[in-house]
């Protein structure tokens, strides 16, 4: 088994170490590995800049009429 | 997010008392408890049906075999394993995809009705108001300021004075003393303001603004806004010219909110509570503007907004008709959002109108606050139940209950590691993972400063921060699915009297 086995096979600080290689502690670890790729994707979403496709389409910044308060007011 | 109430030096004594049971808010309803079910219910379904999901490709973190090399004097273990491209790939691809599709469906969604033309389930959609008010000029816009006060002798002073230094000032400003046995009223009246002296009310802020409103509405024209803005919050240079140039620009805009940020002091945890609202305020500058509550703490609205929202309660949305405040909501600028957006009401909290908060002092008082944020804004879903302009709600209530099944999870895995072994093995691919978080922390609170950039660069307390957050939010859900259940409360008034009878 290599290296690790007498650092695993070791007593842990309170639980035993049987307890990292069973099989629920793999699919918590897996739910968890999953979870923070997840965020990680979101994490770096929000660092990037946010880009608005309708920004290059001047179309459809072009207003029918005046919103302002004021009937003669500017159209966009 | 959302401001509290009539805040000051009782701050703390406030909202726990909002907290308790014997003070009126959203009597239950089916809805509320189906509200609690369903977001913690689903939440778990899919953590669940994840867990199912990715057990079976699983294998123990440590099987790999870790290696050792020695740093100076340290000998250090490491363990290369890393999940296959694919399933990081997958993993990212999924969480854009969900992240995408909300805010997507939510532009659909707005999009649809700012094209509405219903004029019965839709009074406020801009098309609608445009065409009431086509080439007819209701005058050049003013603004009308109320400060809703109990008992603010403390603030109320610098809170005018910071009024009248605005560049253009106020053209009225009202100070709605509430109750105030202090020296509240004879301060306003010396500064040289109006003040409105509630009668008899029994709802606190909520009440005392409709006081005030019920009298000024019908004399307010197009451009005659009102703003709302707590007793002691002070507005930063320019608030008042943005709102008024934005209401000049757009006749179809019913609202403009502010933009808050976190007072300097109070410690670690204040410097936590200014990340968050640095990160809310960078997120809503993202959303250019679009608004998700038009915070209490200082919002402007045009009369013909309140008047509608008033017009339909009891009708078209929750409340009693004829009040522009629900007095029941917990949290009632949250609820006034959701009525102007189901209306079909324009809303935008410009970068350019900001406004300076308090932040919570202790645990325990930012324990109070959250906790009434978070039943107000859950009740306030409950009463207007599943609808298009809640979906984004309701998502961003999934995503913090999915996001507390996700944090938790991820605590104890690293619990169960520190207790069940003796060495510390580290994890190169996870490490990586940990420095993207890291960047993520530190550039999203980039504005903040110094202090909040090192905040964020610690990861782990922030992580905490949101640990506790994450608590408040499940106790909230709690609260509201079993106790409400346990002791059913009926609110009901009784000769002008709130009386709640405990029912069986």
């Amino acid at each position: 088994m290599g290296l690790i086995d007498p650092l695993v096979i070791a007593q842990g600080l309170l639980l035993p170490s049987s307890v990292v290689q069973s099989g629920w502690f793999a699919a918590l670890a897996a739910f968890v590995a999953i979870n923070t790729l997840m965020y990680t994707g979101l994490a770096i979403a929000k660092m990037l800049p946010k880009v608005y496709i309708t920004d290059y389409d001047p179309r459809r910044r072009r207003r029918a009429e005046t919103r302002s308060i004021h009937p003669d007011g500017p159209v966009d | 997010m959302t401001s509290s109430g009539n805040a000051g030096i009782d701050r703390d004594e406030e909202e726990r008392e909002l907290l308790r049971d014997d003070v009126p808010h959203r009597p239950p309803s089916a809805w509320n408890r189906v509200v609690g079910i369903f977001v913690l219910g689903s939440s778990v379904l899919a953590a669940a049906l994840l867990a199912i999901a990715v057990a079976p490709e699983a294998t123990p973190p440590l099987q790999s075999r870790a290696r050792e090399v020695s740093v100076g004097i340290w000998e250090v273990f490491y363990d290369t394993q890393a999940p296959s491209y694919r399933s990081v790939l997958a993993a990212v691809a999924f969480a854009l995809l969900i992240a995408a599709g909300v805010a997507v469906l939510e532009r659909r969604i707005a999009n649809r009705y700012r094209r509405s033309y219903d004029r019965i389930a839709t009074p406020l959609a801009p098309r609608i108001v445009m065409e009431a008010t086509r080439n007819e000029f209701a005058g050049p816009v003013t603004i009308t300021v109320l400060i809703p006060a109990h008992n603010e002798e403390d603030c109320i002073g610098a809170t005018i004075a910071s009024l009248e230094s605005q560049e253009p000032p106020p053209h009225r400003i009202v100070v709605v003393a509430d109750n105030c046995t202090d020296g509240t009223v004879g301060i306003a009246r010396e500064a040289g303001v109006e003040v409105f002296e509630t009668v008899g009310n029994t709802h606190k802020k909520a009440g005392a603004l409709n006081q005030a409103l019920e009298q000024m509405l019908p004399g307010q024209g197009d451009n005659d806004l009102l703003m709302v803005m707590d007793a002691d919050t002070v507005l930063d240079a320019g608030f008042l010219a943005e709102a008024a140039r934005r209401m000049t620009a757009d006749r179809a805009l019913m609202a403009v909110g502010g933009l808050f940020y976190g007072e300097d002091g109070k410690g670690v945890l204040g410097q936590f509570q200014r990340n968050e609202y640095t990160r809310y305020a960078r997120e809503l500058g993202r959303r250019r503007g679009r608004v998700f509550v038009l915070t209490g703490t200082a919002s402007i609205f045009r009369p013909r907004a309140l008047r509608t929202v008033a017009a339909s309660r009891g009708v078209l949305i929750p409340g009693h008709h004829g009040e522009v405040y629900d007095t029941v909501a917990l949290t009632e600028d949250n609820e006034l959002t959701i009525a102007l957006k189901s209306l079909g009401g324009l809303m935008v909290s410009p970068p350019g109108c900001t406004v300076v908060t308090e932040v919570m002092p202790s645990w325990r008082a930012l324990w109070n606050q959250r906790l009434r944020w978070q039943r107000g804004a859950l009740e306030n879903l409950g009463a207007y139940g599943m609808t298009p302009q809640t979906f984004r709600y309701w998502s961003q209530q999934l995503g913090i209950a999915y996001g507390s099944i996700a944090v938790s999870t991820y605590l104890i895995l690293i619990l169960l590691m520190l207790l069940a072994l003796d060495v510390w093995i580290w994890f190169p691919f996870w490490v990586g993972i940990g420095l993207v978080f890291t960047m993520e922390r530190v550039l999203t609170v980039w504005k903040g400063g110094w202090r909040a950039r090192i905040l964020g660069a610690t990861l782990f307390p922030e992580m905490g921060y949101a640990l506790f957050l994450n608590v408040v939010f499940i106790k909230g859900v709690l609260d509201i699915t079993l106790r409400r259940q346990a002791s059913w409360k009926h609110v009901t008034t009784v000769g002008g009297r709130v009386v709640v009878v405990e029912e069986d």
